[in-house]
């Protein structure tokens, strides 16, 4: 027999109970034909963008249009609700309702840094501006209110004077408390927001143009300070700077990008690649943060509800039911800092153990799937650690996992039988519910 | 005693124990209690192809940070071939495993650069789509519980490029990937799910 990490068929059972979860992965009947325009009234729109909707956003957006479709939990920023009728890339003034255009730009182009990516490659003009159609009947606001468009003043053109003048707007408006002096942070007062939702939120990284939300020319970044971000902690600085302050102040923002990797040189590239390592280890619970949000830890150590989205307020608290078939019933931990059930009276060594060799502080040998501590075994030394010192900070929620469990010695050895010598299929299988105890909050 | 009861007797005992020798072989095999857990990691994150013989420096050392994502990141734990003697690690990332759930079985695709049947038709945007939102090509948005975009989305943008361009510069694998084989769904569900999937299967499956 080989010794490999599996000689064995291995077919994984993903058993999601809600067929929901799953045909959102079917772009079901081909989009509707596009109508002549003509003769199509806005209800018609919304009836072809209703059947669009269904097949290409409730994964994320869900059924209501609420965003809370099954991946939403994962995803920062959330999906957008689009029963409030709020949005932050607009060209309107604050508190107003998007315009058509902004709408149909977010859906064509993307909302750049976040889930969302363009849809432009994907949907016709006619089938996106239907979507929008449908997407402005989730919210009443659309039709009472009207946009106030912005109308901005004429452009001023960058130059050196202009960035200069720039930089001193961005002092006066004091953009470093949450941006940095650097654009990334440097010296930032304010480093962890929430949105109006609730939710996690970082101040834009200026030097990134790439991932900025609603697309980084100077007048993209214009208007994000004119209209502000509805929901965020970004204002509008509508009265604060003048229209020409906020276009020398665009052109200073613009002027921070630096290159993506991608139309580096080999040496740049080098360069980008130390300064990154040097920033992780500056920061190692933000770097642990970014490798536990990537490595699919919380799709395993969160239970899930009868629609396949992680139970809300468990994000990470283990309890999810998955049996191994034919090792038995290996219940996802608790990875919150709770001292009773968590990780918090684990020590580095037992957390590093546990994802690197798949032992478990009491001795426990975990097999090696689903859980992938053979993939982990090829973390950097700096990145385990990185991950073991965030896994620290994570709120303590109270959720006692049972151990895993083997079946009945027979029963074991049958299942054995069937896998190796009669090479059934072995699943594995998920299943909704919380195999653990949540205790008091 | 008789001869003939010795025979039967030594019979019995030649039967017990290699019963007993069976099930202590069935419950020891496969090793993954016993043996070092290093006995299954090193020869999974080794098979992963190196970058050194990528000629273009720049795309030598983007594709070795993208070659760490994608050994860290567990691509591999899906879009292997199980084959009885354990996934087949000379084809590296050619897919082929199946997911079965309740709507169907999916089966992994082949990520490696053959144009028939890998991602090497698919343009860079295609992918990275994939990785970011879960929108294949046609339109279709798979479920973040076969395909774990919802962990791979907050990827940056520029290690999203680097996990690509490694993938671009993995040994090309001829290795068509079945359809998605849909069942057991409720029949709206299915006759939905159905149309979509038949012959129109992401990974540049050869048509039906």
């Amino acid at each position: 027999m080989t010794r490999r990490r599996v000689k064995i068929l291995i077919v994984s059972l993903l058993a999601i109970v809600v067929a929901a979860t799953l045909r959102i992965a079917a772009g079901a009947q081909p989009p509707p034909a596009a109508q002549p325009r003509s003769l199509e009234t806005a209800a018609a729109a919304a009836a072809n963008g209703k059947a669009i909707y269904e097949q290409r956003c409730v994964e994320c957006h869900g059924p209501a249009g609420r965003g809370d479709g099954p991946a939403a939990t994962l995803l920062i920023p959330h999906p957008r609700d689009f029963s409030l009728g709020r949005y932050k890339i607009r060209s309107t003034e604050s508190g107003s309702v998007p315009t058509d255009e902004d709408l149909i730009r977010s859906v064509q182009q993307g909302l750049y840094g976040t889930a969302m990516s363009g849809w432009g490659a994907i949907l016709s003009d006619a089938e996106i501006t239907d979507v929008v159609a449908y997407v402005k009947s989730l919210s009443p606001r659309f039709a009472t209110d009207a946009p106030e468009v912005v109308v901005p003043g004429a452009q001023v053109p960058s130059s050196p004077e202009s960035i200069a003048r720039g930089l001193q707007v961005y002092d006066a408006l004091r953009c470093a408390s949450c941006h940095g002096s650097d654009g990334r942070g440097k010296g930032a007062i304010a480093t962890e927001f929430k949105d109006d939702w609730n939710q996690p939120l970082t101040a834009a990284n200026l030097t990134e143009p790439w991932s900025f939300r609603g697309g980084s020319t100077a007048r993209d970044v214009f208007f994000r300070f004119r209209t502000g971000m509805s929901g965020t902690p970004m204002p509008s600085f509508k009265g604060a700077a003048t229209d020409n302050e906020m276009w020398d102040l665009a052109n200073y923002v613009v002027s921070l990008g630096r290159k993506p990797v991608w139309s580096m040189t080999a040496d740049e590239v080098r360069t980008e690649y130390a300064d990154e390592t040097v920033r992780a280890a500056a920061d190692p619970i933000r770097r642990g943060k970014y490798l536990v949000d990537t490595h699919l830890c919380a799709l395993c150590h969160s239970p899930l509800d009868d629609r396949g989205r992680i139970m809300p307020g468990m994000m990470m608290a283990g309890g999810q039911i998955m049996r191994v078939a034919p090792f038995g019933d290996y219940p996802t931990g608790n990875l919150t800092s709770d001292k009773e059930t968590g990780l918090g009276s684990w020590s580095d060594d037992e957390i590093r153990q546990a994802i690197t060799r798949g032992i478990l502080r009491d001795g426990t040998r975990l097999p090696p799937y689903p859980m992938d501590w053979p993939a982990f075994s090829a973390f950097t030394r700096e990145d385990l650690n990185a991950v073991v010192q965030y896994l620290r900070t994570i709120p303590p929620i109270s959720n006692r996992v049972p151990r895993p469990s083997r079946p009945f010695l027979p029963v074991y050895l049958w299942a054995k039988f069937k896998m190796l010598i009669l090479q059934i299929d072995a699943p594995i299988v998920i299943f909704p519910g919380n195999a653990g105890t949540p205790g008091a909050r | 005693m008789t001869a003939r009861s010795m025979v039967t007797r030594l019979l019995v005992v030649i039967f017990v124990v290699a019963l007993v020798g069976f099930c202590v072989f069935l419950y020891l095999v496969p090793p993954f209690f016993t043996a070092s857990p290093e006995t299954f990691s090193k020869p999974t994150t080794d098979a992963a192809p190196g970058v050194d013989g990528i000629a273009d420096p720049t795309e030598r050392l983007i594709a070795a940070r993208g070659r760490y994502l994608v050994v860290t990141a567990g691509c591999m734990g899906c879009h292997q071939l199980p084959t009885p003697q354990g996934p087949d690690l000379s084809r590296y990332l050619a897919g082929g495993m199946k997911l079965h759930t309740e709507a169907g079985t999916f089966v992994t695709r082949n990520l490696t650069p053959d144009a028939e049947t890998g991602i090497g038709n698919r343009t860079e945007e295609d992918v990275k789509r994939i990785l970011r939102s879960g929108i294949y090509p046609d339109g279709r948005v798979v479920s973040y519980r076969v395909m774990p975009w919802g962990s791979y989305t907050s990827w940056t943008e520029e290690d999203r490029h680097a996990v690509v361009v490694y993938l671009r510069h993995l040994p090309a694998v001829v290795h068509p990937i079945p359809n998605a084989v849909l069942t057991h769904t409720p029949l709206s569900d299915a006759l939905a799910i159905e149309e979509v999937y038949a012959g129109r299967d992401y990974g540049g499956a050869p048509k039906k």
